[in-house]
């Protein structure tokens, strides 16, 4: 497989157009980790993300032909990704939906605490661990769009341009729908407070915590 | 600068995206305000986990449950775009009075068939030999795995021949000429019989093929064998039992006539194709043999 990996997209997708469907078999491999990542994230459900996965590389499969390369295919698949996404998020509140009680334990794997490591280590380790938990937690109770904002940039790290790109938007939209989002995140953190190292406000109930809200 | 404005900037603040003199004032605030210097440690500290987040592991199974869901998809589509597309073209062949012609035209690489139709990209090629002489029902496997019949005819010598298409179940409905033309030696006439069979809106396709005046009857079906077939009960003329099994079994049926046409009756158990024809044929003329793809019921 790895002599493909000098094979550019442009060249797989131009083959891929040829009608030769081993070029998608490797465009697909390129990309799949890529795309369930981000889909996974967005879901926090393997089984979710690997759906939003299929359909957006069966969406790949239809527009591939019609595919200009005026953005960069990850890029475009990302955008595929945000899509499906919302249209799966659109269909399921179609149907009558009880929303799941949040997990709050045993949802990791388990811990490994090495003998040897210093306590402070398997502190800070433990910390990580409950910390990246309640942000996909925290995460999974924004709206779609605010969400995808955050994975997007904060996970991802993806630039302002990018997810511009991604999701079809002017910048402006971006900076300040990502403004929002990272206010709602953070309201939704408020109780975890001590896990991201700040001792509850001393200030609580104070005028000026009327700010937060912005 | 107050604290409003202070956490209002704190994320641009912690980008870098700020501009210096606002950096310099934000930096200030915080030196002097512990309630912000809090709130910038939070906002920090947040931001900086989700861009430590681990990379996720995708399942072992992930590459092939997106290929699965692509090509059944694709598949699915396709056939529908098929059927589509063809019960628009016979609509339209029948609208404008064209019948589903094809042609042939003689050129330096042998015989040429043109279609009305964009089924038929190759109609003729050249025989792989040696090749049996007789009309037959082949189906190509296309890419995405469906079945898709065609007519070929070849023949030893040159001769005239005739395909018709007979709409409705009767087969003695008045035919449409198809294709009219000579077959040459070596080569092989192929008339790809999905254009017909989209747009005849029945199980099965009812075609009469005439070779030098020799008439015979085929039986081709639209869609795919069942896996079992529970029981056929049948009494009926001969050809109407014919192109009911062909439906039934969805398997292409060649009938030859042999002048008479007999009544038959059929009541078969989880029978296959041929055992149903062969309890179907008992005690008459007809003979059964493996014709290609197709059951040949032949009364010569």
């Amino acid at each position: 497989m790895h002599t493909y990996d000098y094979i550019s997209d442009e060249v797989l997708i131009e083959r891929f157009k040829e009608g030769d469907e081993h070029a998608f078999d490797l465009l697909v491999r390129r990309y799949e980790q890529k795309v369930y990542q981000l889909a996974y994230r967005l879901t926090n459900n393997p089984d979710d993300a690997a759906d939003v996965a299929a359909e957006t590389f069966l969406r790949m499969y239809n527009s591939l032909k019609r595919f200009r390369g005026d953005a960069q295919l990850s890029t475009w698949l990302y955008r595929v990704v945000s899509n499906v996404f919302f249209d799966f998020r659109k269909r399921e509140s179609r149907h009558q939906h009880i929303p799941l009680e949040i997990q709050t334990e045993d949802s990791e794997e388990p811990m490994e605490l090495p003998v040897e490591d210093e306590s402070v280590d398997i502190m800070g380790h433990a910390l990580q661990q409950e910390q990246r938990r309640v942000l996909m937690e925290v995460i999974q109770q924004l709206p779609e769009y605010q969400r995808v904002m955050v994975v997007l940039f904060h996970i991802e790290e993806r630039s302002y341009e990018e997810i511009a790109q991604i999701l079809g938007l002017p910048l402006g939209t971006i900076k300040s729908r990502l403004n929002r989002a990272r206010t709602a995140l953070r309201q939704l953190l408020e109780p975890y407070r001590e896990l991201f190292g700040v001792e509850t406000s001393p200030t609580v109930g104070k005028p000026q915590e009327a700010s937060d809200a912005l | 600068m107050r604290c409003e404005q202070v956490k209002e900037f704190l994320n641009a603040y912690i980008e870098g995206s700020v501009s210096e003199a606002l950096r310099e004032r934000i930096q200030a605030h915080l030196n002097a305000c512990a309630e912000c210097r809090r709130e910038y440690r939070f906002l920090q500290s947040i931001w900086q986990g989700l861009s430590l987040m681990p990379e996720v592991v995708p399942p072992a199974n992930l590459h092939e449950r997106i290929m699965t869901h692509v090509r059944a998809n694709v598949r699915a589509r396709e056939a529908q775009q098929r059927v589509a597309f063809w019960r628009w073209a016979g609509a339209a062949a029948v609208a404008a009075g064209l019948f589903l012609m094809g042609f042939f035209v003689a050129n330096s690489d042998g015989v040429q068939a043109a279609f009305g139709f964009g089924g038929a990209k190759k109609p003729v090629v050249e025989s792989p030999q040696p090749v049996q002489a007789g009309v037959f029902i082949e189906y190509r496997e296309t890419k995405d795995g469906s079945r898709l019949p065609v007519l070929e005819a070849r023949m030893n010598r040159e001769a005239t021949a005739e395909l018709h298409y007979v709409a409705g179940a009767e087969p003695s409905a008045k035919p449409t000429l198809i294709w009219q033309g000579t077959l040459l030696p070596g080569k092989t006439l192929e008339i790809p019989l999905q254009t017909l069979l989209q747009s005849a809106n029945e199980r099965v396709l009812t075609l009469w093929w005439s070779v030098e005046g020799r008439k015979r009857v085929l039986f081709v079906p639209v869609g795919y064998p069942p896996a079992r077939i529970a029981s056929v009960r049948l009494q009926a003329k001969l050809s109407d039992a014919l192109r009911q099994l062909a439906s039934v079994y969805q398997t292409p049926i060649e009938w030859v006539p042999n002048g008479e046409e007999p009544l038959v009756v059929l009541d078969a158990q989880e029978a296959s194709l041929e055992e149903a024809l062969r309890q179907l044929l008992v005690g008459s003329e007809y003979k059964l043999t493996r014709q290609g793809a197709a059951w040949r019921v032949s009364g010569h």
